[in-house]
């Protein structure tokens, strides 16, 4: 056994705390960069992550079964590295008893064998494949079990396409989105297919759009002409997914900085403390013998053993740890698919935290290397000279308990490492305030939505799909039955319809509203303008107006069953009703031939009323009503609030554990003072306050200065996420600040000190006097 | 002297795994004594220290100092006896680096509950009396070590301890520092200070100490009244 090697054994067993303090700070600061690096890696290309595991198609292109035969089409392969079909399709229009009619319209269906293949391979994610004709699959982002069995989606059992009635068998993924659904190919072949679908992944440059429909070029060239019907590059659906992500990325960015830059500086303090604290060790050895490489070798052994250690093990429980988070987040993405941690998260999470722990420590072993023994030595127990003594002494004068006052002066007697204490503490007070503040606004947000969605959703059923009973009321009865019901507070109704714009190329959905929609938190949302007050008035909602460049005050000429009426926007609120697209809000009107099916209610409930017994007496009341629970939070709140609150904690927890390095390092450095001060008569408890108070003084400052960070990162990240996701939020959901919640946030910082602190400092107070002096 | 008893121990044994470093040791002392401890190293003398100091705690038998039962207390009562009634001195001086030798002295009083203003008052009488007023700003690493001791006195003296208990005390002076040390314990002595040092080195315990109590092997060899030379 080298001598190095033996120095450093030794050694790591001499200092058993703070080898565990460094292998523990290695390891959760490891979790931490894992978890923050994944979360990075799956917000910046989250789609490219999901279309490689899918071997997603380039292009989907449906061909003209009458121009092209199967053949052909399965020949034509110049550039393709891997292709599938050709699949009979059709498009169909569908109808569904239960809420989720309302959302299915006409669907692309595919007929295929099975999900696998060389492209587009399916994430058949609840159910099964159809594996008989009269049966479908659909085509949607995973849920969890729970979310699924709750929503629309639960309630599908059968649809009938085509004029077939289906039974639905499964739930399929597919993020090329290749088709709506699935049948087998003989259920397709009974449809007479309309088109032929064919699944390509080319070689070369597929970057572009350009480039992809190049390459389809290349591959239809021996076609016959006019075979190709349509085709979707991949880009097209990458675009619309960016939309999504957006949203998210702002939030957790931020979160994932936040975590890099507390896990690199606390794991710097803690690996230069513990080296800075072991000059003496390092003039002992010197003394013996060992040349200065060789002492720069047993601290750096020293230090990286338990940190590697720590890295591996972190590396571990980061990745494990990431994966709920993960799945969470491509959840609230739309693609719902648990991919796991990437390689080079692994890979960063083994060396980067090592490597960190070793520039850390390098840097003062270099000073070590240059200091002669007995500089070494003597440098191993100096701290700071100069301001720490003015201030002592100040100290000293105050009214102060003693205890309290010398604590209040320790931070100063090692500036470096009081500095990096702070840094950690500032980060973490700045990650909780960031993490409340983004808390607070979107439930707030989600309290607006709740508010203006209403507690229930009524619609009526349509006649026609299998098992749907047609409502047997009128708008009118169904309004009045809604008001009487017992819970009911607010009753608001709304006829939708698809309306062309003048000098526009797509129709908006207009809300033709009556009763308490208004009231029902619509206009309490209003960002601007005021709410409608006559037949030609309109208010809009936000996305609406973002996405068509519109402003209050504007005018739209609306094509209304062929008579032009001009509206004026006079009002743009936060959302729309519930529905297809994101419309305007206008008077209520008659409109003849409206299908009762696009008629919509939504009711608040009484404070107390139960949501699901108001349900059952809807339903009860008449069966051909669907009837849903509005209350749920959105996607969004859950996954945003339960990321921030898990990284929050853990970045806490890693602040606090920065805290509990120095004050062990502090009480290392001061042993002798510690057992001079219990032979004069200091008790434990006030070994434990002035401990304590050392700490608290830098948790107070890092959570004074922590705070404003934390509201800047709130006013600069939500704002992006609200542009990503085409809103405009109202002020006072960024108004989230009262001084009871800062006044918490200097509390969180205190706390995460003292918590860190506590530890070390009732270790201190049971330090045996007699052993401390006795050392000497 | 009086014939008040400031220390008793009776029948104390402290054990360190399978070795005693105390075995059996009884002692009195009384009000105003002087007492040296001597012997070889290992015999048992600073654990006899801590035992008398509160700062270890016997394996068995009783240890009353000042009429209280030091071995029937907790760690904060302990604390709080050594802040009131005793007062020590080491080799090592073990003075706070970071605060000036006054506020070195005045901590020990502020511990108490003093104000600074009083403790500071106090520790300043205390400088002039020994003889240390012009080095009062000074911190612990500019003063020389017959200083340091100085102030280590002062400190221990501060709240007028009814035992000043030295481990060593000239151990790291040079003869001409040392000397003025045992000038200081004698003269506190002769005011009615009651004493006891723990030292390897005959010329203190015979110039300052009125009794010399030798240890050997964690148990009292000898006890004898000393003229002071």
């Amino acid at each position: 056994m080298s001598a190095v090697w033996a120095a450093a054994r030794a050694a790591v067993r001499r200092r058993r705390l703070q080898t565990f303090v460094i292998a523990l700070v290695a390891l959760l600061c490891t979790a931490t960069a894992v978890v923050s690096l994944a979360l990075l890696d799956a917000t910046s290309a989250p789609f490219d992550r999901v279309f490689g595991q899918q071997r997603g198609a380039h292009a989907v292109a449906v061909y003209d079964p009458a121009a092209a035969t199967a053949e052909q089409l399965a020949a034509a392969r110049d550039g393709v590295a891997a292709g599938a079909g050709p699949f009979g399709q059709s498009v169909a229009e569908t109808k569904a008893a239960g809420p989720i009619g309302s959302m299915l319209g006409p669907l692309s269906i595919v007929g295929r064998a099975d999900p696998a293949g060389d492209v587009d391979r399916l994430d058949v994610w609840r159910g099964r494949w159809p594996s008989a004709p009269g049966e479908i699959t659909l085509n949607a982002p995973p849920e969890d079990a729970v979310t699924f069995s709750r929503g629309p989606m639960g309630e599908l059992t059968t649809l009938t396409a085509n004029g077939t009635t289906l039974t639905v068998v499964g739930w399929a993924y597919s993020v090329s989105h290749s088709a709506d659904a699935w049948v087998t190919p003989e259920q397709m072949t009974a449809w007479k297919p309309t088109g032929a679908q064919m699944l390509y992944r080319f070689d070369g440059d597929v970057s572009t759009r350009d480039a992809v429909e190049q390459r389809l070029a290349v591959v239809t060239a021996g076609l016959p002409g006019g075979a190709l019907l349509a085709a979707q590059p991949y880009q097209v659906v990458k675009e619309e997914a960016a939309e999504t992500a957006g949203v998210y990325l702002p939030f957790l960015g931020a979160f994932g900085v936040l975590g890099l830059l507390v896990a690199v500086i606390i794991v710097g303090n803690v690996v230069s403390g513990a080296v800075v604290s072991g000059f003496r060790h390092i003039g002992v050895l010197k003394s013996l013998g060992f040349t200065p490489r060789q002492v720069v070798a047993v601290y750096l052994t020293m230090v990286t053993v338990p940190a590697t250690a720590g890295a591996v093990l972190g590396t571990v429980l980061g990745a494990f740890g990431a994966q709920p988070l993960l799945a969470d987040t491509f959840r609230g993405l739309g693609y719902g698919q648990d991919t796991g941690v990437q390689p080079w998260v692994w890979i960063t999470g083994l060396l980067g935290v090592p490597l960190v722990v070793l520039v850390a420590a390098l840097l003062p072993a270099s000073r070590a290397h240059r200091l002669s023994a007995a500089e070494a030595i003597s440098a191993g127990s100096a701290p700071q000279r100069g301001r720490a003594l003015r201030i002592q002494r100040l100290l000293g004068g105050t009214r102060l308990p003693r205890s309290i006052s010398l604590g209040l002066g320790l931070p100063f007697a090692r500036p470096g490492r009081t500095a990096l204490t702070m840094a950690s503490l500032l980060l973490g007070v700045t990650t909780v305030t960031f993490a409340t503040g983004l808390a607070d606004t979107l439930i707030e947000t989600s309290r607006l939505d709740a508010a203006a969605g209403g507690d229930v959703g009524i619609r009526p059923e349509r006649a026609g799909p299998a098992g749907a009973t047609p409502a047997r009321l009128d708008d009118q009865e169904i309004e009045a039955l809604l008001r009487g019901l017992p819970g009911a507070a607010k009753v608001g109704a709304s006829a939708g319809r698809s309306v062309p714009v003048v000098g526009q190329s797509s129709p908006v959905q207009v809300n033709f509203v009556r009763g308490d929609v208004a009231a029902m938190g619509y206009q309490a949302q209003l960002l601007a303008g005021r709410w409608l007050a006559g037949p030609d008035e309109v208010v809009a909602s936000a996305e609406l107006i973002n996405k068509r460049g519109l402003a209050v005050g504007d005018t739209l000429v609306l094509d209304l069953d062929g008579t032009r009426t001009t509206v004026t926007i006079v009002g743009e609120t936060l959302q729309s009703l519930p529905g297809p697209g994101d419309g305007l809000f206008a008077a209520w009107r008659d409109l003849p031939g409206v299908d009762p099916f696009d008629f919509y209610f939504q009711v608040e409930l009484a404070e107390g009323a139960d949501v699901q017994a108001f349900i059952a007496s809807v339903r009860a009341a008449d069966p051909g009503l669907m009837a849903w629970d509005n209350t749920d939070v959105t996607d969004l709140t859950v996954v945003v609030t339960g990321i921030s609150t898990v990284l929050a904690l853990l970045l806490a927890t890693v602040a606090a554990l920065g805290v509990l390095n120095t004050v062990a390092l502090n009480v290392q450095d001061r042993r002798r003072d510690l057992g001079m001060l219990k032979s004069i008569g200091m008790t434990p408890r006030q070994v434990v306050a002035m401990l304590v108070t050392s700490m608290a003084a830098l948790g107070v400052i890092g959570g004074l200065l922590g705070i404003p960070f934390g509201m800047a990162a709130h006013r600069l990240v939500i704002p992006l996420a609200a542009e990503a996701a085409k809103v405009t939020l109202p002020d006072y959901v960024m108004r989230v600040w009262d001084p009871a919640t800062l006044a918490l946030m200097v509390a969180a910082g205190v706390l995460i000190a003292v918590l860190g602190a506590l530890l070390p400092a009732r270790s201190a107070a049971r330090l045996s006097i007699a052993r401390v002096l006795h050392n000497e | 002297m009086t014939t008040e008893t400031v220390v008793r121990l009776d029948d104390v044994r402290k054990e360190y795994g399978e070795t005693a470093a105390l075995d059996g040791v009884s002692l009195t002392i009384r009000r105003g004594e002087a007492v040296a401890v001597m012997g070889p190293s290992g015999c048992g003398k600073s654990t006899l220290l801590n035992m008398i100091a509160g700062l270890d705690r016997p394996t068995s038998g009783e240890v009353t100092v000042h009429g209280e039962r030091l071995d029937a207390m907790t760690e904060t009562r302990l604390a709080l006896f050594r802040r009131h009634h005793l007062g020590m001195i080491f080799q090592f001086f073990n003075l706070l680096d970071d605060l000036s030798a006054l506020d070195n002295v005045a901590l020990a009083a502020q511990l108490t509950g003093s104000s600074a203003a009083t403790a500071r008052r106090r520790a300043l009488e205390l400088f002039d009396e020994l003889g240390i007023a012009g080095r009062r700003d000074v911190y612990p690493a500019a003063l020389s070590g017959g200083e340091r001791q100085r102030v280590a006195v002062a400190r221990a003296l501060m709240n007028r301890p009814a035992l000043l208990l030295a481990d060593e005390p000239t151990g790291a002076l040079d003869s001409r520092a040392g000397e003025q040390v045992m000038d200081l314990l004698i003269d506190l002595n002769q005011i009615g200070q009651t004493l006891l040092i723990v030292t390897h080195d005959e010329r203190l315990a015979h110039r300052c100490a009125s009794r010399l109590v030798q240890l050997a092997d964690g148990r009292i060899a000898a006890e004898s009244a000393l003229d002071r030379v």
